[in-house]
């Protein structure tokens, strides 16, 4: 019986000292999974994983409160971030690495999360039906010459809410309201799909400009599918917003910031810093089509492809707090209907 | 006499309130939601959620009880060349998941897809032909995974629907087609409006294929109002409208049910089937295609395509381990939940009270409560207990959250409905008498629930347990938010992919979940076979 006991407890101490870092995650790419196996080699530290919907996610991070497992919440917007950070459940971090990685406007004022990577949404245009010189702002797709002619995904769609809740915060709730009453107007189709079936309509003549995040693009021409190369192919990219006097083109970002309870803190903040790493922003920029937060790391050759960009630095923080007045919009708007 | 009957009767009630405890914790936690949530949806967008429920919970029904009820009556009465092939291809189609479904078909009839391709250079394309994400598209694409629950459980009701019936009928010279309107479907009407509200359910859960193709209905809403606007127990009360359309639905089907006189003494059927005249033949095969090729092999053959171009990039040293994963946890919550179902629906035999009716109805509301709801309902159960059980024995972690008892908890509760509409309305047709004569011959309730209801219901139990175990290996939102750390299932797997808009990569985790599914609808069918000889 006392060996039994003695087996255990030492299974039990083996368990407890086995470096770990527990994620929670919202992200499902392929470019994370083997990042996490490099992370393991590197430092020896494992990470285990749970993946769902950043708010499921945020949900059982409070029902587990004080004793919850998560070390790290990986999530796919600042929105998300921000609501964690509402209901206390990040800690803030000190880490100088990070601190002089990610510019400010791309973390929280307190350390309490970070972003990982940026993403930009700019307008797809079919290359047959439109030239980019009749292209200038998000806010010029309101325009009447635009009536029927504009694709864009649903009100649910987080990035969707990001780029509203941008413009409240920079130009205020009633100008957001009227461009989303616009694009509303001028819709070719009621909003279905994702991103990538937006890309698909104006390929195919549904509508000729998409509103639409930038690394499905990469996707669809390195994939192998030969249907999303073919739509690829008759596409073309703008970045709006460009002009001195225009806060320049909308990104949304990939985060993470440190659970409040977490046990492994260390390991958290390790796990953090790695992804923030050189190496790290060089595989999302090559592998997953994102942009870099790392100044240090080279965007991939197909985003350099796409041109250089201005993007709005409005802090993402003040943003991820309007989400949901922007979706109150959306549905004021009628926009999915 | 009266003492044992409770027996059953209590541990029903004890099974069915702890199950339950999620869903009350739940409408305790749903009391006083953030009403201004639910003003701003009241008004803007609520009545849409739930005119557009209404009317897809319409169509899909007239066009999954088209394709379920007659592809039963042909396959059941009528010989024909390949009637045994079709007997399972029919069945096929529900082993795919409604969200895959509606991914493969936006990409068949994607722009440059294979579709296009072949009709572009006949020119028979405009770009009108690639607006397929709209709620016409979403009524077939439902109709076509959902229909095999109708199909499947008419079928087993036709086969019951005994001689004893049919073979006067037909001596009193009435035809087939009399037959059928006068007997066969009033006999058949519990099997048909109990599956009917299986699907029912199931359009008012679904979220992948109405949220892709753009229809609002009250469950994107759920999802919305959660996820968008970050209040999730506004989310709760539209769920617990959701939850009222079944039970008005419900009220229906039992008020119907209570109308059904006819019971059969009887078992074992031997008739005989007709042959098809050769112009009702030719419909026939046609009629039978159309479900079967769209709902089954078009999107098999995508998936096997598919699955060789990506098994390599997609197939990782997990991948035995995803398996059996889904294997396990799928038997095993079927295997629970076919026990408890013919519990139940034994105790309701027995003990037939408006009670123990209305009790077993509780007992399967589980599946008209979108999954994410339930989710919630079992985590935040399962959290209070843990803390309480941490403040009373100072443990120093969570005992049951984040378990796989606890993700199986959440499916049972789940997927109890589809367990008890098998055994309750098989148990519809088989009279009472039964179980009489063999009490009158001094066996126990007991006794006679394993010596004889179970060698009858044999049959209906394995169905049932089919039918779960291809439900629960298609589940994905309550493992998505229940699952212990690197936890992974089929589903979570495919849906991995899909999420990501790389749907052409989810095919080899989607083909598995086919593969496994077939081995019990292939099982039953044999056996099928074996006791109509």
């Amino acid at each position: 019986m006392r060996k039994i006991v003695g087996v255990s407890v030492l299974f039990g101490v083996l368990l407890l000292a086995a470096d770990v870092v527990n994620v929670y995650s919202h992200r499902h790419y392929e470019v994370d999974k083997k990042l996490y196996k490099d992370f393991y080699k590197k430092t020896g530290i494992k990470v285990n994983l749970i993946k769902a919907s950043s708010a499921e996610l945020i949900k059982r991070i409070e029902v587990e409160g004080k004793f919850t497992k998560a070390d790290v919440l990986l999530t796919t917007d600042v929105g998300m971030l921000e609501l964690a950070r509402s209901k206390d459940l990040f800690q803030s971090v000190k880490s100088e690495f990070l601190e002089n990685t990610i510019a400010v406007y791309l973390r929280d004022k307190d350390n309490l999360w970070f972003a990982l990577t940026k993403r930009a949404r700019v307008i797809a245009y079919n290359i047959d039906e439109v030239q980019p010189s009749e292209l200038s702002t998000y806010n010029a797709l309101t325009d009447k010459t635009w009536k029927d002619r504009i694709v864009v995904t649903k009100s649910t769609e987080v990035y969707n809410q990001s780029l509203l809740a941008s413009f409240i915060v920079n130009y205020g709730e009633k100008n957001a309201s009227l461009w989303a009453k616009g694009i509303k107007e001028n819709m070719a189709r009621k909003p279905s799909g994702a991103d990538k079936d937006s890309l698909r309509a104006i390929a195919a003549g549904l509508g000729d400009v998409a509103i639409v995040n930038t690394y499905y693009i990469g996707q669809m021409i390195k994939g192998k599918s030969f249907s999303d190369k073919a739509t690829a192919e008759a596409i073309g990219i703008f970045f709006p917003n460009q002009s001195k006097d225009e806060k320049g083109t909308h990104i949304n970002v990939s985060g993470a910031g440190v659970v409040k309870h977490a046990k492994h803190k260390e390991n958290a903040i390790k796990f953090i810093e790695f992804l923030a790493s050189k190496e790290a922003q060089e595989a999302f920029s090559e592998v997953n089509f994102e942009y870099p937060v790392n100044k240090e790391a080279k965007t991939s050759q197909l985003l350099q492809s796409w041109g250089e960009f201005r993007e709005d630095k409005t802090s993402l923080h003040k943003v991820g707090t309007k989400n949901i007045d922007a979706v109150k919009i959306f549905h004021k708007v009628r926009w999915d209907k | 006499m009266k003492r044992i009957l409770n027996r059953y009767v209590i541990s029903s009630t004890v099974i069915i309130f702890v199950l339950l405890l999620p869903i009350v914790s739940l409408f305790i936690y749903a009391y006083g939601g953030q009403s201004d949530t639910l003003v701003h949806l009241k008004d803007t967008a609520l009545n849409d959620y739930v005119f557009n429920t209404l009317k897809l919970i319409f169509f899909v029904s007239i066009l999954s009880l088209i394709f379920g009820v007659i592809a039963a009556y042909i396959t059941v009465f009528y010989t024909f060349r390949f009637a045994s092939i079709y007997a399972i291809l029919l069945a096929l189609p529900f082993v795919i998941p409604t969200y895959i479904l509606g991914y493969i078909y936006s990409d068949i009839l994607a722009y440059f897809g294979p579709v296009h391709i072949w009709l572009k250079d006949l020119g028979l394309i405009d770009k009108n032909f690639f607006d397929v994400l709209n709620f016409n598209s979403v009524v077939v694409i439902l109709s076509l995974g959902l229909y095999p629950y109708i199909y499947l459980i008419v079928k087993a009701s036709f086969l019951k629907s005994s001689s004893a019936l049919l073979q006067p009928a037909l001596s009193l010279g009435k035809n087939k087609i009399e037959l059928f309107y006068q007997v066969i479907l009033p006999l058949s009407r519990p099997a048909i409006i109990g599956s009917l509200a299986l699907v029912i359910m199931e359009v008012i859960n679904e979220y992948g294929t109405v949220s892709y193709y753009g229809v609002d209905t009250l469950s994107t809403a759920i999802y919305s109002t959660w996820f968008s606007l970050n209040d999730p127990k506004s989310s709760v009360f539209l769920s617990i409208i959701a939850m009222s359309i079944v039970f008005f639905l419900l009220a229906i089907e039992k008020f119907s049910r209570s109308n059904s006189a006819y019971k059969s003494e009887s078992i074992s059927k031997v008739f005989k089937k007709d042959e098809l005249k050769s112009y009702q033949k030719f419909f026939a095969y046609i009629f039978l295609s159309i479900p079967v090729l769209f709902g089954f092999i078009v999107p098999f053959v995508w998936i096997i395509i598919y699955t060789f171009k990506y098994a390599l990039e997609v197939i990782d040293e997990a991948f035995l381990e995803v398996v059996m994963n889904s294997f396990v946890a799928s038997s095993f919550s079927a295997f629970v939940i076919v026990f408890l179902a013919f519990f139940i629906s034994y105790t309701i035999r027995i003990y037939d009270n408006t009670y123990t009716k209305y009790l077993s109805k509780l007992a399967g509301i589980g599946y008209a409560i979108p999954g994410v709801v339930i989710g919630v309902g079992v985590l935040s159960l399962f959290g209070d207990i843990d803390h309480g059980l941490i403040s009373a024995f100072g443990l120093d972690e969570l005992l049951l959250s984040g378990t796989l008892f606890a993700m199986v908890f959440a499916y049972v509760l789940r997927f109890l409905a589809v367990g008890l509409n098998m055994t309750e309305s098989s148990y519809e047709n088989i009279s009472i008498n039964i179980n009489k004569a063999s009490r009158n011959l001094g066996l126990s309730y007991w006794q006679t629930l394993v010596r004889v209801e179970f060698p009858i219901m044999k049959k209906t139990l394995f169905f049932a347990f089919l039918l779960v175990f291809v439900d629960v290996i298609k589940e994905l939102p309550l493992t998505l938010v229940l699952r212990p750390f690197n936890y992974e299932t089929l589903a979570t797997k495919t849906y991995e992919y899909a999420a990501n808009t790389m749907i052409q990569q989810s095919a080899t985790y989607a083909f598995v979940i086919v593969f496994l599914s077939f081995i019990p609808v292939i099982l039953s069918h044999s056996k099928n076979k074996e006791e109509d000889k």
